[in-house]
């Protein structure tokens, strides 16, 4: 069997065994967390596609998370237009944001990348939070163009609520499961092909790679613009399904959150980034009772896992494998 | 051979300065279909940059590269890879965490053409491309080992493969056989000679002396970035300028008797 037939059958056997889980567990807590896995799932796995498989340093990803939630909130409070559209448009949007800011780092290598691309993302948080000046003066009050500190709310949802009452978060689980299974597809499909090639040649060599026929401009636009579709789309989901879009999404703290993910489970693996976003999940849940030591906690777990598996839960798994051949 | 056949590639008075210092200084010359030219010359001559030149990855500073008749000198290196020239680098290159197979695909899915769109899949004819050039350089049944983990020959072996899956008119070879024994030398000729039967138009540079003069139908020596022989590999040995400034009177010896033996 081919490896991208076996990722798969993983992939389809995962989808089922999650699309159960609800009719087991009927605990809201529980289903809303798992919701929110698969929007961690998703990111992680586009961002993967970046830094990873292509290895450009880049730390944007959270605020092309931003830019999918912020564009789904203001489209639908500024226009009017039902979320479930306003979700791909959003998507679109961030794809454009993304193909920008990879165009910016065309000449940039290493930790360059991630200076420019962390300052892109904090200017993006600077002009949100500091831009006071009144938009529109709805009833709740005085509302800046990007929402300011406050944010959006009240944009509207995908209308499960209406549909299904309490029970609504149960059909946000299944479309958070269907979106995550779409995206891991997404990067099967990437990794095993001829792009993930192209950029792991240029990750590895990037003037053997040229010389061999692959033009960085061309290739590095691709990852940013692929790896940004389902991004702005989890931004978008994550819009509906939480119902407030604010400032919190250009956190530092998200986005080492979300980076830990990757490099625990395994930069430039398929299902590293999925493992990895499973164990903090829960080794967050775990500290959820010790406040200030959740940070630290979560800070042991990555120094540990940087200084004993440097290539994270998936590499354990190559290194016995290759081991007993 | 008449006198009014084209060259496949032609540099006319082509100079790379790196500030004041020219690397290459004025160099003209022509390599014809089927030529094998080596290319040699004492450390610093400026023979790797004549190809980082010719190949795109630095471009000239002036002069002008012309490979079947279309201008190449203003090229980045993936168009002048899909023009035809396929080049091995000095140090060995390679993409070091993918397999050996993964290396070549890479070239032969790249590397002959412009692709607007990459494909889903690599097709069938991309992996017998892939297999052909494994088989061409004796690295068949090695597939599935990384690049990163091959000892010197195979990495030297490796780079070629992925030169010749490109599909190439012309290969340019930077120092195939530095650092190799004198067994691994032999393998290496016959893959670059198998090669030059192909078809396939080869300038090489070496410092093995044995190597340059046994391949290449003529032979381009530099010095400060300029031509100061060119001509047949019989006339090194008796070329006073030459044995001055690179071979020195004891290698041009034994060099002048290697040819004697192999002309006998």
């Amino acid at each position: 069997m081919s490896p991208a037939k076996r990722d798969v059958l993983v992939c389809i056997g995962l989808a089922i065994v999650l699309a159960l889980v609800p009719l087991v567990i009927g605990t809201r807590y529980i289903i809303t967390q798992m919701t929110l896995f698969f929007i961690w799932a998703i990111v992680v796995t586009q961002w993967n596609l970046v830094l990873g498989v292509a290895g450009i340093f880049s730390l944007a990803q959270m605020a092309l998370f931003a830019v999918g939630a912020y564009a789904t909130a203001m489209l639908a409070y500024y226009f009017a237009i039902p979320v479930i559209v306003a979700m791909p448009a959003a998507a679109l949007i961030t794809v454009a944001a993304s193909l920008v800011i990879g165009a910016a780092c065309l000449r940039l290598r290493g930790p360059y990348v991630a200076l420019l691309t962390l300052a892109i993302a904090q200017v993006i948080y600077l002009v949100v939070v500091n831009d006071t000046a009144c938009f529109t003066n709805p009833p709740s009050g005085c509302l800046p163009l990007f929402g300011g500190v406050r944010g959006f709310s009240r944009f509207g949802d995908l209308g499960f609520r209406a549909l299904l009452g309490s029970k609504f978060y149960v059909a946000h689980y299944y479309v958070g499961l269907s979106l995550a299974v779409l995206a891991v597809m997404f990067s099967i499909a990437i990794i095993r092909g001829p792009l993930g090639l192209a950029f792991k040649a240029l990750r590895d060599n990037p003037g053997y790679a040229m010389s061999r026929g692959i033009s960085k401009f061309k290739y590095q636009l691709w990852v940013f613009g692929l790896s940004a579709f389902f991004t702005g789309l989890a931004g978008a989901f994550y819009a509906a399904q939480f119902g407030v879009v604010g400032p919190i999404v250009f956190s530092i703290a998200m986005l080492l959150f979300l980076l830990s993910m990757i490099v625990v489970g395994g930069m430039g693996t398929i299902w590293g980034p999925l493992l990895g976003a499973a164990l903090l999940m829960l080794a967050d849940e775990g500290m959820r009772e010790v406040g200030d030591w959740r940070d630290i906690g979560l800070g042991l777990v990555l120094a540990v896992f940087v200084i004993l598996l440097p290539k994270g839960l998936a590499g354990v798994r190559l290194r016995r494998a290759k081991a007993g051949l | 051979m008449t006198a009014a056949r084209e060259p496949l590639l032609s540099c006319k008075g082509v100079s790379k300065f790196f500030g004041a210092l020219a690397a290459v200084n004025n160099l003209s010359f022509d390599v014809y279909p089927g030529d094998v030219l080596g290319i040699g010359g004492p450390n610093g001559a400026g023979k790797t940059t004549l190809f980082e030149v010719i190949s795109g990855l630095n471009q000239a500073t002036s002069g002008s590269v012309i490979f079947q008749g279309r201008d190449i000198s203003m090229l980045p290196p993936e168009t002048v890879c899909h023009a035809g020239i396929a080049r091995t680098f000095q140090l060995n290159a390679s993409f070091e965490s993918l397999s050996v197979r993964d290396n070549v695909r890479v070239a032969a899915y790249f590397g002959r053409e412009n692709r607007a769109y990459p494909g889903l899949k690599v097709g069938p004819d991309v992996e017998e491309q892939t297999t052909a050039a494994l088989e061409a350089v004796g690295l068949a049944g090695k597939d599935h080992l990384i690049a990163g983990e091959l000892p010197v020959l195979d990495r030297k072996l490796l780079m070629l493969a992925g030169a010749i899956a490109t599909k190439p008119r012309l290969l340019l070879m930077d120092e195939p056989v530095g650092g190799l024994s004198p067994r691994e030398i032999d393998h290496m000729m016959d893959a670059v000679r198998r090669i030059a039967q192909g078809g396939v138009t080869i300038v090489l540079i070496e410092h093995v002396m044995r190597f340059l003069v046994q391949l290449s139908t003529r032979v381009l020596i530099m010095h400060h970035g300029e031509s100061i022989y060119e001509g047949p590999p019989q006339g090194l040995a008796k070329d006073r300028t030459v044995i001055d400034v690179y071979l020195g009177e004891g290698a041009s010896e034994r060099l002048g008797k290697l040819m004697e033996a192999g002309q006998s």
